[in-house]
């Protein structure tokens, strides 16, 4: 009966700190008068700064070693910490984003920030999670919070609709994981990711059972990630929704998902990695080719970009599967850094390029349809440019970061010995180069279509110049964040040296 | 320990079998002479208005999704409730916790009007 | 009597082999004693009724049925016979099915659930461990029986009962009734002052009233209302399947009238630790305490008018709810103090 029977909740702190906090948005803004609700959205700022820093201090406290606590079930690694503070940035960035859009649709309500805070709660106990049962809890926290945010306009039907879809298609796929997590615990007789590891790499496991419940994870993973063949979802959802919960439903939570894919099948399953690379490898050339040419097809910008995310999920993956090459696993922290490294410049161009969708929509003004973008350049250059940038980094045209990540993954994907792969990819983004360029084209050389007055907001142009310029200068000065990825790779378990 | 529930098991079947027998006799003693009017149902005297199995208000579900939660939160305090000497300050203070966030979505759904039935 | 069993049991083996005969014999054994406690259960509904009657005119001033046999005392039985020779109608549009199957499923837990209490120190039928739980599981089927009503309670109810196991650490039900024969004042002799009750004293209110609630019992009887919707969900009940309905409510009614004694007032306990006292048999105070509860419910339907459903809910979500959760954060803590009553 005392203070010493806690346990070391240090690496956890970032975590308890966001629940204790988001709890306390959730009640401020219900006794908050009507006249005083904008406080809420400062909080909810303020809160995210705040898990940023105390994550940085942890940080330090644990010197980048990989930290357990709650019996093994959560650790904080460095990935885990640096992917948590991109979250933390992005999550930051949507708000600030969304604000003006929601306020103009009667959205801007407590419910939104704090479904937005508990959703970067259920992402950072995915990203954290050494444990099936703590990533399926952080896995459906999140889930449920982002479910709700898509019908959050509820007077629309399709929003409801998305909502819908998402609900059950999301529900089907969490079925799936959790079969196979089940089958995975009853070959291994374990949940704990270094555990099963460990008892996989002595061997002694029914196979068949273990490669069936590879499958039914991989499955699973492969819905959170919106890649072929369970990317049903991704266009419709992305379409229905409020383009503000688009924004936050395309950036985040690809963070989770990718530590989620880290975690269960490099952390735990890396010894079956030539069984899943092969899914992968399958599920990334149907992913790039399904997304890059269905995007073109689509007139409507939040369209294009869903598929645009199927491909660059697809691409992702092809840094994931290049890690280990017959058994052998020197060049795996190349390939899995170029795969983190390549997933969070996709939420910043993301971020950027949803983010100009929200700063052009205005009352009653959508800017969804590809006819909108038509002389950006004559009404708002800045912005046109600032957009230029964002679809040259997605088509990975040099000089911007999209480039330099493609080559990364690329590289990783040559090293493994796979040139007909590269060589696919690299045709495929050719194909995907076409739609971003029509984008440019239609800023640059059509006359206006809308007339209507421009008006983001200051820090709006801030935070998107920002995140524009951010391309470039990434792009020219890649190499700090591709070692931070190098280095947080290395402190994965079973990567450690 | 598990022979322990046969007689459970037991007193289960034959509450049913005695509700079936009480049902037989009434069926067996009775007179049985069923015609339309007898047949159709209570309606004060009228014919029948609507079908009897009608769509639910929805607030009946919402109440039925508050009374699951809560009667969850309880199948979580049976077992610690029963422990508790056992767990000392942590388990204490953990499930503290746990309560405090229920409080807190409870605190919510009053305010909201959840709660309110008009 | 254990020889009496022995020869029994030496019968059964005789009869039916060294194979056959022990579990024949277990088989026979608890059939009987499940007759031994659900057929006096049936006279204890009958006569409840009776008692109902009269106690709610003697309160009205009137005399309440006094023709059928010595004060109206066969009046019951008249009841009963009555009951058996009306006709079943079954509605026309009804589910066959479901139409009968809806009485034996509210009739079913209220005997089920007798499995586990106990009616005196080792005299249970079936001493197991989760008793509380069983008796909590299979009183939530009635629920599917009435469904509006029970809700809000229940909930409330097992918020009650977290009390009564933190302080009692068992799931046992005799357990909790030796439970509360221990603690400061018991070792005074003055046992009915360390009976769960009093420490407990706001969540045995709160446990009553949802009791009062779970069995549709006036003032919360909103789902049979006789005087506003002619007795609700079972209007289109007529004879025995009526009687299977009522059975199964009263026996109810005994049911948690019967646990709320065994949780908080001491179950078959006497209340003052004296020779005297201590000689006469537990099973009499027990029967003493259910009768005085029953009391109360009969006394209830006599004085207060009828809920609204909304004032239900109200009562139970916004006041119960908070008041039970408020009584278990304290009483955990004050377990945690070294001022704890219940060492």
């Amino acid at each position: 009966m005392s203070a010493s029977d806690l346990p070391i909740l240090l690496p956890a702190y970032g975590e308890i700190l966001l629940l204790v906090l988001a709890s306390a948005i959730l009640l401020v803004d219900l006794f908050l008068p009507e006249r005083l609700r904008g406080l809420t959205h400062w909080l909810s700022l303020a809160t995210l700064a705040a898990c940023f820093v105390l994550t940085v201090q942890v940080v330090r406290a644990t010197g980048g070693q990989a930290a357990y606590t709650f019996g093994g079930m959560f650790v904080a690694d460095l990935m885990a910490n640096v992917l948590k503070l991109v979250v933390y940035a992005a999550v930051a960035a949507v708000l600030v984003y969304s604000r003006r859009y929601l306020a103009e649709r009667g959205m801007l309500r407590g419910e939104f920030f704090v479904l937005a805070l508990f959703a970067t709660l259920g992402m950072a106990v995915m990203i954290s999670a050494n444990h099936m049962l703590a990533l399926y809890l952080g896995l459906e926290l999140m889930s449920l919070c982002v479910y709700s945010m898509v019908a959050l306009n509820r007077d629309s039907a399709t929003s409801t609709e998305a909502a819908m879809k998402y609900f059950v298609l999301g529900a089907l796929a969490s079925g799936l994981l959790l079969y196979g997590m089940s089958m995975l615990y009853g070959a291994t007789g374990t949940l704990d990711l270094t555990q099963m590891a460990q008892v996989i790499a002595v061997g002694q496991v029914n196979g068949v059972v273990l490669v069936f419940g590879l499958v039914f994870v991989v499955a699973g993973l492969s819905f959170k990630l919106g890649v072929v063949p369970f990317h049903m979802w991704i266009p419709d959802v992305y379409h229905g929704a409020p383009n503000a919960m688009t924004l936050f439903i395309s950036t985040a939570p690809k963070l989770a998902a990718f530590a989620m894919a880290v975690r269960m099948l490099v952390n735990g399953l890396i010894d079956l990695a030539g069984d899943w690379q092969q899914m992968l490898v399958v599920m990334a050339v149907l992913s790039m080719a399904l997304g890059n040419f269905a995007a073109i097809a689509q007139t409507n910008i939040k369209r294009m970009l869903a598929y645009s995310t199927i491909s660059h999920m697809g691409f992702m993956l092809l840094g994931l599967l290049a890690g280990v090459v017959g058994g052998n696993r020197f060049s795996a922290p190349d390939a899995y850094s170029a795969a983190m490294f390549y997933t969070v410049v996709y939420v910043l161009m993301s971020l950027g390029s949803f983010g100009m969708v929200l700063a052009l929509s205005r009352a009653g003004f959508e800017a969804e349809e590809l006819d909108d973008y038509r002389g950006l350049n004559q009404r708002d250059p800045w912005l046109a440019f600032l957009m230029l940038l964002l679809m040259f980094a997605l088509a990975g045209v040099p000089p911007t970061v999209g480039f330099y990540a493609k080559l990364a993954v690329i590289d990783a994907v040559i090293k493994a010995g796979q040139i007909w792969l590269a060589v696919v990819a690299v045709l495929l983004s050719l194909v995907g180069a076409f739609y971003y360029l029509r984008v440019v084209k239609l800023m640059y050389f059509d006359e206006p279509r809308d007339a209507g007055p421009i008006a983001p907001g200051r820090d709006v142009r801030w935070l998107l110049s920002a995140n524009g310029l951010a391309m470039l200068v990434l792009g020219v000065m890649p190499g700090s964040l591709m070692a931070l990825c190098l280095v947080a790779v290395q402190g994965l378990y079973p990567l450690a040296r | 320990m598990l022979e322990n529930y046969f007689p459970v098991l037991m007193f289960i079947a034959v509450g049913l079998v005695l509700g079936g027998v009480l049902l037989a006799v009434g069926r067996i003693l009775a007179p049985h002479k069923p015609d339309p009017k007898k047949l159709s149902p209570y309606e004060c005297g009228f014919e029948a208005f609507e079908d009897a199995r009608m769509k639910f208000d929805v607030r009946y579900y919402l109440v039925a999704i508050l009374f699951i939660l809560f009667d969850l939160e309880i199948a979580f305090l049976f077992p610690w409730a029963v422990v508790i000497p056992d767990i000392g300050f942590f388990g204490y203070a953990a499930m503290m916790v746990f309560l405090a966030i229920l409080v807190v979505g409870f605190v919510y759904e009053w305010k909201k009007g959840a709660l309110e039935w008009e | 009597m254990n020889e009496l069993v022995a020869t029994l049991a030496g019968y059964s083996s005789a009869w039916f082999g060294p194979q056959w005969g022990p579990p024949v014999w277990v088989f026979v054994k608890t059939l009987v004693l499940i007759l031994v406690i659900t057929l006096p259960l049936f006279g204890c509904v009958a006569y409840l009724t009776l008692a109902e009657r009269k106690i709610i005119g003697y309160m009205q001033v009137r005399i309440g049925p006094n023709r059928v046999g010595p004060a109206g005392l066969l009046q019951p039985i008249a009841d009963a016979v009555k009951l058996m020779f009306k006709e079943l109608i079954i509605p026309a549009g009804a589910n066959k099915f479901l139409f009968v199957l809806a009485p034996m499923l509210t009739l079913m837990p209220a005997l089920a659930a007798w499995a586990v209490i106990p009616f005196g120190p080792e005299v249970v039928l079936a001493d197991v461990d989760a008793g509380l739980l069983y008796v909590m599981a299979i009183t939530s089927m009635g629920v599917y029986g009435v469904i509006i009503a029970g809700w809000a309670s229940n909930s409330t109810m097992g918020f009650a009962l977290v009390c009564v196991l933190l302080v009692s650490q068992s799931l046992n039900l005799s357990d909790i009734v030796n439970g509360q024969a221990r603690g400061r004042f018991a070792a005074e002799g003055l046992n009915f002052l360390s009976w769960n009750w009093l420490p407990l004293l706001p969540m045995f209110l709160v446990y009553f009233i949802s009791a009062v609630a779970e069995t549709n019992r006036a003032p919360f009887d909103v789902a049979e209302g006789e005087s506003e919707i002619v007795a609700g969900f079972h209007v289109e009940y007529s004879g025995m399947t009526f009687a299977v309905f009522f059975l199964g409510e009263y026996a109810n009614m005994i049911l948690v009238s019967a646990l709320a004694t065994i949780m908080f007032l001491g179950g078959w306990l006497p209340p003052i630790d004296a020779p005297l006292l201590n000689a006469i048999p537990g099973f009499f105070w027990l029967v003493l305490k259910i009768g005085f509860l029953l009391f109360c419910f009969l006394w209830f339907r006599a004085t207060f008018p009828r809920y609204r459903y909304d004032q239900i809910m109200r009562l139970g979500w916004k006041v119960f709810i908070p008041l039970t959760i408020v009584w278990l954060v304290l009483v955990a803590a004050w377990m945690q103090t070294p001022w704890n009553p219940w060492q």
